[in-house]
């Protein structure tokens, strides 16, 4: 045992030394943050403020849309809210039910993403957003959150106003056709002419124009306007298109302003209206699996389900870069011509033993690095997302599977794959030969990376049971089945197959090993190493 | 447990025997039936032309490759891994972990060959000073020229003390003074009581250093004795200088032939018989009243006895 620990130390040593070791070790993190900062900041700074213009000929429209406008900010302020309270909330002074502060334990069961609950929950509370309206609104509701908060939380920043109205640029007769107001805003939309705002010249971004008969052109179930493509109604000017908001803001807030309307002519209050529409009824998802009492479906147990694909990606990234560095390895010894050295000190057999365990050392603490970083990253941008992390925790500590199922599919995972890559590194004497037997083996890898976010959606089906019994996908095809509770017989057959396999795979490798190892020139052709085989 | 002096095996005096050991790879036989006996202590030479099957012998005594037929004892046992402290090997391709310490590299090898982790590394050290490499023990070994990486690694195949030594090629890619330096190394491990064998194709190392030789062509022995032995293989040469008519001289028995040297007005070349003794011409001048101005005795050199030996085989290797 003494000469293959040896050799796993050095292996271990120096690889743990490599540039290429701890660029993979601090990519991980450094990719994370940038992944949660970067749209954060994208979100806070990137997005310009977009100035817009209405032409309202029919004089019904304009205040409904500024009134959109205005709403759209105040979803945005109570968004802005919501992640502000959950990140400085005193875990001693938990809001009661029906306090008025926002609740997120209060989230629609079922429901996955947190930023999801956030956003349901500030669009899903009309009165919070009537009162942010106000002009001292949200002094208001800030003074309601105040007390549930940590002593040191800082002050609430206010999101930015995305979207301002701008006077009619002068140069644009308001009191023309429709199509003529259009043609007039044009050099201003393209950007060739800009508009004075508070003394600063700027892009206009986009303008609305109502002609005066937009009555005429509101579409009814049952009339002519339903049908056919009308162009004649609400015109929406703007060079871009990439960016909907306030396409969204407007054409919506116009709707729903003729809604209530409508309803109103219909003799039904908009205030009953609007809490018609909020009215649901309850609904929550069982399973038939888990224990009497605790059947239903919460976020938690949604997040159990996509664990293990999460466990494949990490077990695919694990294997892959681990067998790599392990090919990397043998063939720079090999084309040192260390190797014999090595050989006249150990065996091939405790050479190989040697470099595999020091190799999966390696590649476990990367891992290990890779679960910490990921840890305190979350933690550390708590938020909602640090809710997520602790079901997350919760449901790694829990589950009594899942961990020992990904040591298990690790270990014999990586012998497998090992064992190939041993292979091929010993016939190679260069990266470049070593590439082209790589080739092919990749493409088998690609297919549980393909297949993965299929298969929990059809955890027994035919596919998944399939690809679970070709040993070279079991570890990743079993992990992605585990929270569908695949058949017991499936379980431990597959296992064992993997498990024959992985040894047969190092037993065969181990053979050409020894052979390809001392041998130059020319990689062998697939007729010769089946000679090796058969010879030694 | 160091290399050194493990008596239970000291029971057997030979370093190394090899009993008509053969090598084939497919229908190539690589090594022919070779016997050698190798005893303790001595500089072994092992002398053959490029692709002689000096390596692939080598192999078989290592235990890297097995004999097709025939038995090896190597420090009295029969296989190479059971006494694998005990020997130092230096392979022909020389190469080393480029991004290693010099030292750590002669420690690491140190270790699989036994040495306890802090004694290999003061090992290292010394080793490095005693051999003029010691403001380069901290280097990776790409940095590294290859004389110097040449010598970390010869460093890194005795570190340990062994008692057996095995190199091969090991003067090749050096410069004339890492030469010296190479046959120093030798002499040491000599003179420390171990055992050498060097695989050479270059004459005048072997015949510096070596006790004994063997020569071996395309897998065949053809010599197996001492440097002395092997030189008596072949006719010798006397050349002399005089104003006399050297003629009775051709009838000493074991002359050859006597023909005009080179050199110039009366300088003549003798060819005797090999194992004849020289000292007869001398004898024969002085009773037949040559008068000598000159007597030479030219003995041939090692690399005479190779070309000699191996000449024309090597010849159709080379162009192969």
């Amino acid at each position: 045992m003494r000469y293959p620990l040896l050799i796993a130390l050095r292996e271990f040593a120096e690889n743990a030394k490599t540039k290429g070791f701890w660029i993979g070790l601090l990519l991980f993190p450094v990719m994370l943050v940038v992944m949660i900062q970067v749209p954060r900041f994208l979100e806070e700074r990137a997005t310009p403020t977009r100035y817009f213009t209405i032409v309202d000929q029919s004089a019904r429209f304009e205040p409904v849309i500024l009134q959109g406008v205005e709403r759209a900010h105040a979803r945005r302020v109570l968004e802005a809210l919501v992640a502000y309270q959950a990140r400085y909330a005193d875990p001693d002074r938990l809001p009661q039910a029906g306090d008025g502060g926002i609740d997120l334990e209060d989230a629609p069961p079922g429901s996955l993403n947190p930023a999801e609950v956030v956003k349901r929950l500030a669009e899903d509370n009309p009165e919070m957003l009537d009162t942010l309206q106000q002009p001292d609104g949200l002094a208001l509701v800030l003074a309601g959150i105040r007390p549930l908060l940590v002593a040191d939380a800082p002050p609430f920043e206010e999101p930015r106003r995305r979207l301002r109205k701008v006077e009619i640029p002068a140069g644009v007769d308001p009191s023309a056709g429709p199509d003529q107001v259009g043609e007039a805003l044009k050099p201003y939309l393209r950007g060739e002419e800009r508009v004075e705002v508070g003394g600063e010249s700027k892009d206009l971004f986009a303008a609305v124009v109502i002609p005066a008969d937009v009555e005429e052109h509101i579409i009814r179930p049952g009339t002519l306007q339903s049908v056919g493509w009308d162009r004649e109604g609400v015109r929406f000017w703007s060079a871009n298109l990439a960016d909907d908001d306030l396409r969204d803001v407007v054409k919506n807030s116009i709707d729903e302003h003729i809604r209530a309307e409508a309803y109103e002519a219909r003799g039904m209050p908009p205030a009953a209206v609007r809490e018609i529409e909020r009215t649901s009824v309850a609904f929550a998802t069982f399973d038939p699996k888990k224990a009497a009492g605790e059947e239903v479906v919460s976020l938690a147990d949604e997040i159990r389900l996509w664990v293990p694909v999460g466990f494949v990606y990490l077990l695919w990234i694990a294997i892959f870069t681990v067998a790599q560095m392990l090919l990397n390895n043998t063939v720079e010894e090999k084309s040192n011509r260390i190797i014999e050295v090595l050989l006249s000190s150990v065996t091939p057999g405790e050479l190989m033993m040697g470099k595999l365990v020091g190799i999966a050392a390696v590649g476990l603490t990367m891992i290990a690095a890779w679960c910490i970083s990921l840890i305190g990253v979350v933690w550390y941008f708590a938020g909602p997302e640090a809710e997520f992390a602790q079901h997350l925790l919760d449901i790694l500590a829990d589950d009594r599977v899942l961990i020992p199922a990904f040591a298990c599919y690790f270990v014999f995972g990586y012998l497998m794959y090992a064992g190939i890559f041993l292979a091929i590194g010993s016939v190679c004497n260069t990266l470049k030969e070593a590439q082209n037997f790589m080739g092919p083996v990749t493409l088998i890898l690609m297919v549980p990376l393909l297949t993965m976010m299929f298969i929990p959606k059809d955890p027994n089906g035919t596919l998944a049971v399939a690809l679970s019994w070709i040993p070279l996908y079991t570890p990743f095809i079993m992990m992605n089945r585990i929270a569908g509770d695949p058949p017991q017989s499936q379980l431990i057959g597959t296992l064992a197959l993997m498990v024959v396999s992985a040894l047969g795979m190092l037993w065969l490798s181990g053979k050409i090993f020894r052979i390809g190892i001392l041998r130059t020139g020319q990689p062998p052709k697939l007729l010769e190493l089946l000679r090796w085989l058969r010879s030694s | 447990m160091s290399g050194n002096g493990n008596s239970n095996a000291g029971a057997s005096a030979s370093a190394l025997v090899l009993r008509s050991v053969t090598k084939t790879f497919g229908e190539f036989t690589a090594v022919d039936d070779v016997s050698l006996e190798v005893p303790r202590g001595v500089i072994q030479g092992f002398l053959g032309p490029n692709g002689a099957g000096k390596t692939t012998t080598l192999r078989m005594v290592l235990g890297i490759f097995k004999p097709t037929a025939g038995s090896i004892l190597i420090l009295g046992r029969p296989s190479a891994m059971e006494v694998r402290d005990r020997i130092g090997y230096l392979p022909e391709e020389k190469g080393l972990y480029k991004k290693m310490k010099a030292w750590a590299i002669i420690a690491y090898f140190a270790t699989l060959k036994g040495m306890d982790r802090r004694s290999a590394r003061r090992r290292a050290f010394d080793l490095l000073e005693r051999y003029g490499l010691k403001d380069f023990a901290n280097a990776k070994t790409e940095a590294l020229s290859k004389g110097m990486g040449q010598k970390v690694q010869v460093l890194a195949s005795i570190a340990h003390e062994p008692e057996f030594v095995i190199l091969d090629e090991p003067f090749s890619g050096l410069d004339p003074v890492n030469q010296q330096v190479m046959e120093g190394v030798i002499r040491d491990l000599a003179a420390r009581g171990s055992t050498v064998l060097f695989s050479t194709h270059v004459m005048q190392h072997a015949e510096r250093l070596c006790d004994r030789i063997l020569l071996i062509a395309k897998g065949r022995k053809l010599f197996d004795g001492s440097v002395a032995a092997a030189k008596a293989t072949l006719p010798r040469r006397v050349r002399i200088e005089t104003d006399d008519d050297p003629a009775p001289l051709a009838q000493v028995p074991g002359v050859l032939a006597m023909a005009r040297g080179a050199q110039g007005d009366g300088a003549w070349e003798l060819r005797i018989r090999e194992n004849a003794d020289p000292q007869a011409i001398l004898q024969a001048s002085f009773a037949a009243g040559i008068r000598l101005r000159r007597f030479e005795q030219l003995d041939p050199s090692l690399h005479d006895v190779f070309v000699h030996m191996v000449g024309d085989e090597a010849k159709e290797a080379s162009f192969r």
